[in-house]
């Protein structure tokens, strides 16, 4: 696979990332949010394998499969366990509106796409616009866990985060090294389940969502 | 020898970890993590001594130098006091029903994690591994806060692994920039990963990407020492979990975090100059001292005091760093020893505290050298010294960390910290007094203490003490090794 | 001067679509009928419904001004000259003349919205009101959604006439760019947004609460309901068409030779049919949205734009 082609579907795949991050900002159902980052996790393996195939690093296949596998399917799967569990489907009301929250996001992937065009030379060891959508998506995830009040959408906007993060790193010029990838979603996984046992454990114990637990105070 | 060191001071408590999940016995489980935790103590001085004698090591992903050593030191000993501090803390937690007896070896193999995970994040010479493994302290310090099990743990637990765990997530978006900077300097993909290999050829980093990196790090991996205005998950955490893991995570834990900061701003040094490393150091620090305050002046609860008290620290810490120079940079790493022993030592006292009069609200608790004299004069110790008095080992560190500042010009800076501290001072004074002196209430637990937190809180008591008479000249030969690697 | 050769393709393709518009709101109807295991009415119903109107009388509110006859030709004049600027089966000639860019085209359907708003509010109903006041609340999330659209494809091809875009988008080589597909998600959302379909609206119902569209035409009846009738048919073909040129620009014919045209005409329908299929669908696979929530809903559309914008410039 030649190289502009390669920065070219690289570019595309950027782009359905920050369209699944748009609908994770506006919708408020959790469900819908689920099904939007596991997708972003499948484009995500789609950018590794592109990779793969572009720079002939095997170990990106591998980056490849787990991450269709733990991020697009097992973690989704885990979470919507937990929705069921608990019942909860719908935000109410997110604590900064909706609007308002599309603005800052509209606001902070312009600011990430300038940011990088001020870096110069150094930008050509991250293929396509991998550095730039990466700041914008882990960006907005901290976004989105700032503005919601549920924990599993909290949970969800932590993801969306990493797979930002992953995306910037898969596509430095000679890919991570295979064992930091591998530690990182191990790292991920386990930080998930932990989160996913207090989710749960809150709404059997309290009955109400430990993201609303407020008590303790200045 | 030395590398093999590396890899078994990790491996010692990983594995004490597993083996307590098959023991069953209080009593049995005691033992091992007494004394698994004196051999990670003996392991990390080993270590030192050897650093000190033959410069810095280095084994595949993991590497020390005298930087790094610093702060095994610390994490060895806070893991050695917390273990004989326990010892005795744990049956009247038992007792109490603090802790279920079932849940007794998950305690234990939490903590030990907890440990192992510490160690590896100050061994780690792959920053990618260092992230992973203060990821790993993440998860495991988050069951240990939320260990007792009621609203407001679980409520602080959950506070503190997400916003943690994003911020660290913000870290290693900085690590893969500086990554990203490396590579494009020179070629191959682990070694551009390895922290010495980075720092070799920080001149030849491309600046701007490196800045951002940093403020990234910075950032995120602030978010996990405290500064503010990320500390918010801070007060609550180290309050809600059980005494000696608060010990951990305020005298250790936030440390290592830091250690991770301290990595970067070598890196940036490199790269881009003092600036914009140390000024940023600078501001998030100033602004953590004067958040903390008001916060520390207003408040109830004993532990959260604490915890507060952790922010001004760490923000003193940067402070330090952000005025750079050997003066400052030597003052910031020997604040990380002092305020570690110093913080773990009052943790301590708090704990034995609370259990005594079932309270955490500062204002019922009264008399206590009547009851009990030792830990009351002990409180009334670490009080002094978390409030810079001499001749307790804060005073050192904070008189350098001003000197440093004066050095530097930044008398703004310096006037502002030294009015926080006043203020504290007399807030601090003020609490500990309330609570070291008068009549305790009729519902004061007022039999004897039980030997072990004793010794516990005397042994760190004794170094706090020492450091601020005197330091070793070893101590001093690793601080000053340390500063200049730092300084690059 | 511009010639016959010009002109004629354009307004040929803007009989082209006024004739097909009804036969496509057909099609959806049926496909939804269908989905919902139904037979439904023939494909050819609007038609039929057109002429029936034709034949119906004018009953118009007292309260209604002498401008109230005058709206519905216009509205239907507005939007016919608005189906004039698409390329449709024929690409302009090069460097030749067109009849209009995709700005005054977004002009043109703007113009339309508000005299059917006005002749809702002239005509004193309550329903009439709402539904202005309604359409007038979604109007500024979904036109700008449009000229974002246009623009980010526009900075490509260095001109805003839809004719030209869709020439030379056809001839490039590489004509997906990575901002495209947040523009085309942005489209979509505006598709529906204007065509009034579920989720932003139900052109099925005349429930008091949860008409938009339907209650602006509440109050019109005979000839002028079957021109507004017609006029929104057209409108929902005119979307279709903008959203092929500017996105799958692919079959038009480059001169009306009668040998380019039929593959042209088939490309068109094949088109068509595609998107007629995704609109049935999303008709019938989600609910409409309460109206409180649409501003959510068309401020993501309105994000991708401006993100494909951003995205083309940065």
């Amino acid at each position: 696979m030649s190289s502009p082609l390669a920065t070219a579907l690289i570019d595309y795949l950027g782009a359905l990332l920050l369209f699944t991050m748009i609908v994770i900002l506006g919708s408020s159902q959790l469900y819908r949010t689920i099904y939007a980052v596991a997708a972003q996790s499948a484009f995500l393996a789609a950018a590794a394998a592109v990779l793969a195939i572009a720079t002939r690093n095997l170990d990106l296949w591998v980056i490849a499969g787990i991450t269709i596998v733990v991020k697009a399917v097992l973690l989704p799967w885990l979470l919507i366990g937990v929705v069921r569990r608990i019942g909860v489907k719908r935000e109410i009301e997110p604590v900064v509106p909706t609007l308002l929250t599309l603005a800052i996001a509209a606001g902070t992937v312009v600011l990430s796409f300038q940011l990088a065009a001020s870096l110069g030379a150094v930008r050509q060891t991250v293929t396509g616009n991998a550095l730039p959508v990466g700041v914008a998506l882990t960006l907005l995830g901290v976004l989105v866990m700032a503005s919601r009040k549920t924990a599993l959408a909290q949970m969800v906007g932590l993801f969306a985060c990493e797979n930002g993060i992953f995306f910037t790193a898969i596509a430095v010029s000679q890919g991570m090294p295979l064992i930091i990838e591998i530690g990182v979603l191990l790292d991920v996984v386990l930080g998930a389940l932990v989160m996913g046992i207090f989710v749960l454990r809150v709404r059997s114990s309290v009955d109400a969502d430990i993201a609303d637990l407020s008590r303790l105070r200045a | 020898m030395e590398a093999s060191l590396l890899w078994l001071l990790p491996a010692v408590p990983a594995l004490t970890a597993l083996t307590v999940l098959a023991v069953r016995s209080p009593r049995r489980l005691a033992v091992i993590d007494l004394m698994a935790s004196l051999a990670v103590f003996l392991l990390a001085l080993r270590l030192g001594w050897s650093v000190v004698q033959h410069g810095p090591v280095r084994s595949g992903l993991l590497g020390a130098d005298a930087v790094s050593v610093v702060f095994v030191l610390l994490v060895g000993l806070l893991v050695a006091a917390v273990s004989v501090y326990t010892l005795g803390w744990m049956p009247r937690e038992l007792a109490h029903r603090g802790i279920r007896e079932s849940r007794l070896r998950l305690y234990y193999a939490l903590v030990h994690g907890f440990v192992a995970t510490m160690l590896l994040t100050v061994l780690s010479d792959n920053l990618g591994l260092l992230w992973i493994a203060m990821e790993g302290t993440t998860i495991t310090s988050a069951v240990l806060v939320g260990f007792h099990g009621h609203r407001y743990g679980l409520e602080a637990a959950w506070k503190y692994i997400i916003v943690t765990t994003i911020g660290i997530s913000f870290g290693l978006f900085g690590t893969i920039l500086v990554y990203a900077a490396a590579a494009h300097a020179q070629g191959g993909a682990l070694r551009a990963l390895s922290y010495q290999a980075i720092a070799a050829v920080a001149s030849q980093l491309d600046p701007g990407i490196v800045r951002i990196g940093f403020i990234f790090v910075l950032i995120g991996y602030g978010t996990k020492v405290g500064l503010a205005p990320m500390h918010m998950w801070l007060p609550d955490a180290h309050s809600q979990a059980p005494s000696p893991v608060s010990a951990l995570l305020s005298g250790a834990l936030i440390k290592c975090a830091l250690f991770g900061i301290i990595r970067f701003h070598t890196i940036a040094r490199g790269a881009c100059g003092p600036e914009p490393s140390g000024t940023l150091l600078l501001a998030f620090g100033l602004v953590s001292v004067v958040v903390a305050t008001p916060f520390i002046l207003a408040q109830r609860d004993f532990k959260r005091l604490l915890g507060y008290h952790s922010v001004e620290h760490v923000g003193i810490v940067a402070l330090g760093l952000g005025f750079g120079g050997p003066v400052g940079t030597y003052a910031a790493l020997l604040h990380v020893v002092n305020h570690g022993v110093t913080k773990a030592l009052v943790f301590f006292v708090a704990g034995d505290t609370i259990s005594r009069y079932r309270t955490r609200n500062m204002h019922a608790i009264r008399g206590l050298i009547g009851i009990a004299p030792f830990a009351g004069t002990m409180l009334l110790c670490g009080a002094f010294s978390l409030a810079g008095v001499p001749p307790f080992s804060i005073f050192v560190s904070e008189l350098l960390v001003v000197r440093a500042g004066l050095g530097g010009g930044h008398y703004l800076a310096v006037g502002v910290f030294l009015l926080m501290v006043a203020v504290i001072f007399a807030g601090l004074v003020h609490h500990a007094g309330a609570m070291a002196f008068g009549a305790a209430p009729a519902g004061a637990d007022r039999s004897p203490s039980r030997l072990s937190p004793l010794v516990g809180m005397a042994l760190l008591g004794a170094v706090m003490l020492l450091l601020g008479v005197f330091i070793p000249p070893g101590l001093d030969g690793l601080l000053r090794r340390a500063t200049e690697i730092v300084l690059g | 001067m511009p010639g016959a050769e010009a002109v004629l393709p354009a307004l040929a393709q803007a009989a082209l679509l006024v004739l097909l518009g009804p036969l496509v709101s057909g099609v959806i109807q049926k496909l939804k009928a269908r989905l919902q295991c139904r037979a439904g009415a023939s494909v050819a119903q609007p038609y039929r419904d057109l002429a029936k109107l034709l034949r119906k009388g004018t009953v118009q509110s007292d309260t209604a001004s002498a401008f109230y006859r005058a709206i519905p030709p216009l509205v239907l004049a507005a939007v016919v000259c608005a189906a004039a600027m698409v390329p449709v089966v024929v690409l302009p000639a090069a460097g030749g003349f067109t009849l209009g860019d995709a700005i005054l085209l977004v002009g043109l359907l703007a113009l339309a919205r508000f005299l059917t708003a006005l002749g809702a509010l002239d005509a004193g109903g309550a329903f009439g009101g709402m539904g202005a006041s309604r359409e007038m609340t979604v109007a500024p999330l979904v036109e700008p959604v449009l000229l974002l659209v246009v623009f980010s494809v526009a900075t490509a091809a260095g001109t805003t006439d839809l004719g030209l875009i869709a020439a030379r988008r056809a001839s490039d080589p590489a004509v997906w760019h990575s901002p495209d597909l947040l523009a085309l998600a942005a489209m979509l959302v505006l598709l529906l947004a204007e065509t009034g379909r579920i989720p932003v609206d139900n052109p099925d119902t005349h429930l008091e609460l949860t008409m938009i569209h339907e209650g602006m035409l509440l109050e019109q009846s005979g000839p002028g309901l079957a021109a507004m009738a017609l006029a929104s048919h057209t409108k929902q073909l005119v979307m279709m068409a903008v959203v092929g040129a500017l996105f799958f620009p692919i079959g038009l014919a480059p001169r009306p030779e009668p040998l380019l045209l039929v593959p042209a005409a088939l490309a068109f329908l094949g088109k068509t049919a595609v998107l007629a299929l995704f609109v049935g669908l999303v008709e019938s696979s989600y609910a409409k949205l309460r109206f409180f929530r649409l501003p959510q809903f068309l401020g993501m559309g309105f994000l991708c734009a401006f993100l494909a914008l951003a995205l083309r410039v940065l």
